[in-house]
């Protein structure tokens, strides 16, 4: 008897401890960039791929065989505002050499990424092999002129509901002094 | 003599015939002539070749948007450093795999996919091909050829024509004379200044001029039966082009130059002795010494914890690695004389320079890892030899000054001369940065199959590599 009621005990506990965990959300770690220009948290389930990031860019995969998110630092660009930044990325997205089969899902929208503002927007466009791919991607300009960019990836439309994953990254996102 | 009389008589008929044809609207409207009507009228002769061009070579082809921001940021810096003023420059890239470059009159440089992915992402190869093509629009050699074509040379250097370069005629008569000469080419002597003058081009744009050698090295060692290169047909012996661009290398690097700051002097003669420079491999894997016997080098292996002979039987007298790690450079006393091989990090040797009698020692790479110095001595005089690790030239230097000393620090290469130092500094090279970029679009790949990669005696594993559309 004993011992089946340390077990119980034991269990409620657990799941105590759990419950308290799902509540105060996704699991995360703090990412510094090797740029040192943000932290950002990024959910658990998101590996870092430290052979395709650079000092510039940061990628992760996420569990689905498709999920995709990175953070790109431009450097200058020549962009006065962040709209011209967009549109002229998705301009040449969409131009012959572009994106095959490039499609813009939703307009550019408004959204704040640590005090800063940008723009979004998700579209479609087709790998080689001719699966249909869908892209979120945030478009920001820097105070000293320099772009950025994070963009969310994978083979379905969820990518631009405002998944919890982006949810996490954005609302944790800081950018360094 | 008489071949020569009859050659002579017919050119002047031919050249009288012409004049003919053409010498009333040349009268009746000589005013309209001058630089910037010789400007439109090669701008008009060459756009009027483009239509032909692209029919012939499948039209125009669009790169890849990441390939297209960085061949046009290389097209972008040449263009920069082009010294005409009266010519809008313009690159089309055809879709044809043949590997070809050319230009026509005017500034319009065409460039074939086949040949944007055989150099891939080598920027002083690109800026070889580009820089070559935007020469011949330098010197005006297409216009000048078409003109000699048409006997309107002499005429025009004798002040006895003054050209009316708004004549439809003219321009007919010499479209059709362009489009007769594009598969000829410009002659011998304009691919040897184009090269000459594209490779100063490229240099003065931050690219690296040996680029140029390495270009015509890799047409060298393509097998002749596969050559579906005709720019190559066009253009005189490969292996002469070669030889006039490797030696032209040396008129990029300026004189040495007496070094009179006493913070430089005072690192420069504390650190003179330097005998363990170059022996650590700077990626830690490898220790690296020299056999007794001078045969080979013993390697300890400390990630497999196992021992080596690498360049078994040579005769290796000392070695360096590059500051990456990339390369190790061996000096080896050989039967013919002395040589210096340079090897991959796994032993495994790239090039071999052979010395003959002369002797190398004190082998100093660039901080870049991209150049290597040799102190040479050749019958009692020493001076400086400086190759490239991807390219096979030599670059000698400072033979005059007897050198006994070098070293390679950030600000170039420093020779001492037993009581003065000298500095040389290195043409400088420009990474190629994509002005006003866009975020790049990445793939990952639905498979997540590691990549094998085979490295030496290493098999490496990669994580799923993502793709770029």
């Amino acid at each position: 008897m004993f011992p089946g009621k340390y077990q119980a005990v034991h269990a409620a506990a657990l799941t105590v401890v759990l419950l308290a965990l799902a509540a105060s959300g996704v699991q995360a770690f703090i990412f510094s960039d090797p740029g040192s220009l943000y932290t950002a948290a990024i959910p658990d389930s998101w590996i870092y791929q430290a052979y395709h990031s650079t000092d510039q860019l940061a990628v992760f995969y996420g569990e689905g065989d498709w999920d995709l998110l990175y953070f790109e630092g431009l450097g200058k660009v020549a962009d006065q505002s962040v709209r011209e930044l967009a549109e002229r990325s998705l301009a040449l997205y969409g131009e012959p050499g572009g994106l095959s089969g490039f499609q813009l899902e939703t307009p550019l929208l408004p959204v704040e990424v640590g005090g800063l503002q940008g723009l979004a927007c998700a579209y479609t466009y087709q790998d080689e092999r001719g699966n249909l791919l869908w892209e979120y991607r945030i478009f920001l300009l820097l105070p000293d002129g320099e772009g950025f960019s994070i963009a969310l990836g994978s083979n379905g439309p969820w990518v631009k509901n405002n998944p919890p994953v982006l949810e996490e990254v954005l609302k944790k996102w800081q950018w360094t002094d | 003599m008489a071949v020569d009389r009859l050659r002579k008589l017919s050119a002047w008929v031919i050249v009288l015939l012409f004049f003919s044809v053409i010498a009333a609207p040349v009268q009746a409207s000589a005013a309209s002539s001058g630089k910037a009507g010789a400007a439109r009228f090669e701008r008009a002769l060459g756009g009027g070749a483009v239509p032909e061009i692209l029919k012939q070579y499948g039209g125009e082809y669009v790169l890849p948007l990441g390939q297209r921001l960085w061949v046009e940021e290389v097209f972008r810096r040449l263009v920069g450093a082009a010294e005409r003023q009266d010519v809008e420059y313009t690159l089309t890239v055809l879709n044809s795999a043949e590997l070809n470059a050319f230009a026509l009159p005017g500034g319009y440089v065409f460039i074939t996919r086949g040949l944007v992915n055989a150099i891939g992402r080598d920027e002083a190869k690109l800026a070889a091909v580009l820089g070559h093509e935007i020469a011949h629009i330098e010197e005006k050699h297409g216009m000048n050829a078409v003109l000699r074509q048409m006997g309107l040379t002499v005429l025009l250097e004798v002040g006895m024509l003054a050209v009316d370069f708004a004549s439809a005629d003219l321009l007919r008569l010499a479209g059709t004379t362009l489009l007769e000469l594009i598969s000829r080419g410009w002659g011998r002597e304009a691919e040897f200044e184009a090269d000459l003058v594209g490779q100063t081009l490229a240099v003065r744009a931050g690219f690296d001029g040996s680029g140029a050698v390495s270009l015509l090295d890799g047409v060298l060692n393509l097998d002749s039966e596969d050559l579906p290169m005709k720019v190559f047909r066009t253009h005189p012996d490969t292996q002469e082009r070669r030889e006039r661009l490797e030696a032209n290398l040396a008129s990029f690097w300026p004189p040495p130059a007496a070094v009179d700051d006493p913070q430089v002097l005072e690192r420069l003669n504390g650190g003179r002795i330097l005998a363990q420079a170059g022996r650590n491999d700077p990626r830690g894997r490898y220790i690296v010494s020299l056999q007794e016997n001078g045969a080979g080098l013993h390697i300890f292996d400390l990630q497999l914890g196992e021992s080596a002979l690498w360049l078994e039987g040579a005769s290796v007298r000392d070695f360096a690695w590059s500051p990456q790690g990339q390369y190790l450079a061996v000096t080896l006393d050989e039967v013919s004389g002395d040589a210096v091989w340079i090897c991959d990090r796994w032993g495994h040797v790239k090039r071999q320079i052979d010395l003959g009698r002369r002797r190398a020692s004190q082998l100093s790479w660039s901080p870049e890892g991209k150049q290597l110095a040799l102190l040479i001595s050749d019958s009692g005089s020493q001076g400086i030899l400086v190759t490239y690790a991807e390219a096979d030239a030599l670059v000698p230097m400072a033979a005059d000054l007897g050198v006994e000393y070098s070293t390679w620090l950030e600000d170039g290469l420093f020779i001492f001369t037993g009581d003065a130092w000298y500095c040389i500094s290195p043409p400088p090279v420009v990474p190629v940065t994509v002005q006003n970029p866009v975020p790049q679009v990445l793939q990952r790949q639905r498979i997540l199959s590691p990549t094998v990669i085979k490295e030496g005696s290493t098999i490496r594993l990669t994580r799923p590599s993502l793709t770029m559309p």
